[in-house]
Parts: C-alpha cells; structure tokens; sequence
C-alpha cells in the first residue's frame, strides 16, 4: 500500500513555467483533449462522405443522438444548429475531459511533487470560463435576435417607470417592482455562471478525490465501481451543463413577455370598481 | 496569489493518516497577491485566460472541424433523401397515371380491335359468300360451255359418222348396183334412205 495519500487540492498545481506563465496538470489534460479532437477533427475532415464510413457513422450516430435531446429544448432544429457551436463543444470537451481524467495515470503519475494528469474540470479557472461564455453567448445571440435594447430592457426597466409617472402611484409602484425585478435578473445571471462552473467543478472534483482516496486505499478491484460512477457522473455533468447552456439560449433568444400584459394590469387599475 | 498544497501521507495505517505538510506558497505571475476564497478555489486571472483560451480553441476545432462538416452533411443527406422521397412520390404519382392512361389505352385498343375483327368477319363472310356465287357461276357457265361443246362434238362426230356411212354404202351400193344409178340419183337414193332411217 502506498504510504501517501496526494488528495488534489482545490486550485490546480503548477507544474512548470514557460516565462511568467504558469502550466498546470489540468491544463496538460485540457491539451491531451485538444489534441485528440484535432486527430478527430482531421480524420473526419479528411474522410467525410455522403456514404459515411465506420468513424463518420458513430460520430454522426452521437451528433444525431444529442442534437434529439437539444431539439427537445429548442423545438427546431435550426436554432439547434444555431446554437451547437456552443452547446455541442461544451458537451464534447466536457465529456471527454472528465473521461480522460479516469484514464490511468491521471493522479498516478507524478511530475515533482505534483500530479502530472488531472481533469480539466477540476480547474474552476475553465468551469468559470465555460460557464461565462455559456451565459455571455445567451446574451449575444439575444442582442442579434430580439434586439440590444429589448434584450437590455430585460435588466434595466426605467421606460415602465416614465410611463407609470402619469398613470398615478400604483403604476408607479408597479414599475418599481419590476425595476427591482430587473435587478434581480442581472443577479440571477451571475448565479447562473456561479452555478454552471461550481455545479462542474464540484462534481469532478469530489469524483476525483473520491477515486484518488479508494486507489490510495485499497488499490485493485474496489475503485473500479467507483470508476464507472465517475464515467457516469462525467456523462452526467456534460448533459447538465449542454441542457443548461442551451436552455440559457433558448430562453434569452425569447421576447419578453408581459409588457402587454402589464399595460392591461394597468388599465384595470385605473377604472373604479362597479359595485352592483 | 496562494495555492494551499495540501499532502496527507499514511504510514502503516491509513486510518493513522495525518497530515504531513501543509505547504503555502506564493505564485506571483504579474506580481499581484489575491487572498481569501477565490484565492483558496484556484482562480487565478492568468490560468482563467488561458482556460479560456483552451476551451476556445475546443471548440473552434470542434466545430469547424468535427461539428460543422458533420451537420452539413446530415443536413445534405436528409436533403437528398427527402428530394429523392419526392421524386419517388413524383414518379409513383406518374407511374400510377401511365398505368391508367395504359389501361384506358388497352380498353380503348380492345375495343377496337373487336371492332375491327367483328367488322373483317363480316367482310370476310361477305367475300366468301361472293367468291362462292362466283365460283358457282363460273362452274355453272363451264359446265354449260362444256356440254354445248361436247353437244357440238357430238353432232359433228353423229355428221361425220353419217357421211362416212353414206360413202360406205355408196361404195357398197356401186359394188353392188354396178354402174345402174348414175352418181347424182344414187346420192339422193341414199339421202333419201338416210333421213327415213332417222
């Protein structure tokens, strides 16, 4: 039995230099991700045909089988296609980096006192950025579909407010409270990056402490079920953030609703109540 | 900034696991010291940058690589599947006219053929009928022909035989009589003889 148990810590180590930049083990696993996506990416380039062959099949099988589920969020096909280059790259490299992070040597192999492997998502530094384009990207595609300034005055609702000045102080008071409404979105969007990244985080890095804790312990057989739990959890975690980001998508994509609603809201609070 | 490295080593027994060291050292990349939670979750604004950078080269590879190609080509293949499901349904469509129109055409061949044969039937019976009364009365007016031919025949064989009778018998009767007629009243003798044998 190994006489040292080397439990991750929460912040990536730093293995070595290149000038003042600092590399870390998850970002040689987000590299060894890459770079099998590139071999991929070129082998499917290269070879990409009507009639598909036995690579372009199962690809086009997985891309078939997740663009299903996106469709059942979106409800068309185009938006999907629309949002994939987010929502189908975050899934993918999520997958495959939480995969590869069960791959052996991951938190085996060392590099000085450090891991030399660990799962890029155990890097809150890429969960956050993920997440951050996940959220920032819903916006933009916003900005382009329902225009900047109906996208904004989700957030910041000061015409109900100039337009409740002559309406008397119900309106007023209405207007207020969807001002106040709007400011609790603009929280709910930092939520939203703070949940995405520290949900991902949280899992991958509790699996792998998990694993590293039971290898350290009793090294043959007994981590394996808990091996497969973390491929689970890792297919887990990619769909939980894909279905998420496209949600965020989706939803920001929509037109505002109420706006009619509220002017009737308003219109019924001026009349006087008939009492019969 | 802080990185808390933490080792807990075991020597004999896990559950004598304790910790060994706790090590806290400082990475300055520009030089800034960052504390407190973010600091103790690694994050840290050069790594964060170059995650990021990380996660967009994924995902351009991804898609100009992997995703792009791929949808287009399902998108293409649906495309022609539905366009030759079109024009499945186009040439069924045209199948299933020609096969009428190739019925109809078949009734219409059918129905005139039974007229054209109804109408050589009776063209045909018609001729045969006037071939047979042609040959009836050729047969009829040969055999006609024939008997008077034969009844000239005869009448000029019964004329012949009658003249060489009367030879004969001239010639028999001038042996006989001897020079007693003269030749002109022994002729008429002998016709006269002749026509009452008759």
């Amino acid at each position: 039995m190994s006489g040292e148990i080397h439990i991750p810590t929460l912040a990536p180590e730093t293995l070595f230099h290149i000038g003042n930049i600092s590399i870390t083990n998850t970002m040689i696993n987000a590299w060894i991700a890459i770079i099998i996506f590139l071999i991929l990416g070129i082998l499917i380039k290269r070879k990409i045909a009507l009639r598909p062959g036995k690579l372009q099949n199962w690809c086009e099988y997985f891309l078939d089988l997740i663009l299903g589920y996106f469709d059942q969020v979106t409800g068309d096909r185009k938006k999907t296609i629309k949002f994939l280059p987010i929502v189908g790259s975050v899934f993918f490299f999520i997958l495959l980096s939480n995969w590869i992070g069960l791959l052996p040597g991951t938190g085996s192999i060392t590099y000085g006192h450090n891991m030399l492997l660990r799962p890029a998502n155990t890097d809150l530094n890429l969960t956050l950025a993920m997440s951050l384009v996940a959220v920032l990207s819903s916006h933009i595609f916003a900005f382009f579909s329902i225009g900047f300034f109906t996208q904004i005055g989700k957030f910041i609702q000061i015409k109900n407010i100039i337009k409740s000045i002559p309406k008397g102080p119900i309106a007023i008071f209405t207007a207020l409270i969807e001002f106040m409404v709007g400011i609790i979105e603009i929280a709910s969007e930092v939520a939203k990056v703070l949940s995405l990244s520290l949900r991902l985080f949280g899992n991958i890095f509790a699996g792998e402490v998990l694993i590293t804790v039971i290898s350290a312990l009793i090294a043959a057989v007994v981590p394996t079920p808990f091996m497969l739990l973390e491929l689970l959890v890792g297919l887990i975690q990619a769909s939980v953030f894909a279905m998420l980001t496209i949600v965020y998508l989706t939803v920001a994509g929509s037109a505002p609703h109420g706006e009619e609603h509220h002017e009737e809201v308003h219109e019924v609070l001026k009349e006087p109540v008939k009492v019969k | 900034m802080n990185i808390i490295n933490t080792v807990y080593a075991s020597n004999e027994s896990v559950s004598e696991t304790e910790v060994l060291a706790t090590e806290t050292y400082t990475t300055t990349g520009h030089g800034e010291e960052t504390s407190g939670v973010v600091a103790s979750l690694g994050i840290n604004a050069q790594l964060f940058v170059f995650q990021l950078l990380n996660f967009a080269i994924v995902a351009a590879i991804l898609w100009f690589l992997i995703l792009k190609p791929l949808t287009k080509k399902l998108e293409d293949r649906k495309k022609i599947i539905n366009d030759s499901l079109d024009k499945a349904q186009e040439v069924e469509t045209n199948l299933t006219m020609s096969q009428q129109k190739f019925q109809e055409k078949i009734d219409e061949a059918k129905v005139e053929a039974n007229k054209i044969i109804e109408k050589a039937y009776a063209d045909s019976e018609k001729l045969s009928e006037e071939m047979k009364n042609k040959a009836k009365k050729e047969i009829e007016l040969l055999v006609d022909q024939a008997k008077r031919n034969i009844q000239i025949e005869k009448e000029e064989t019964i004329q012949g035989l009658k003249n060489e009778t009367v030879n004969l018998i001239i010639a028999v009767v001038e042996k006989v009589l001897n020079e007693k007629i003269t030749d002109k009243k022994d002729r008429e003798l002998i016709e006269d003889s002749l026509k009452n044998i008759k």
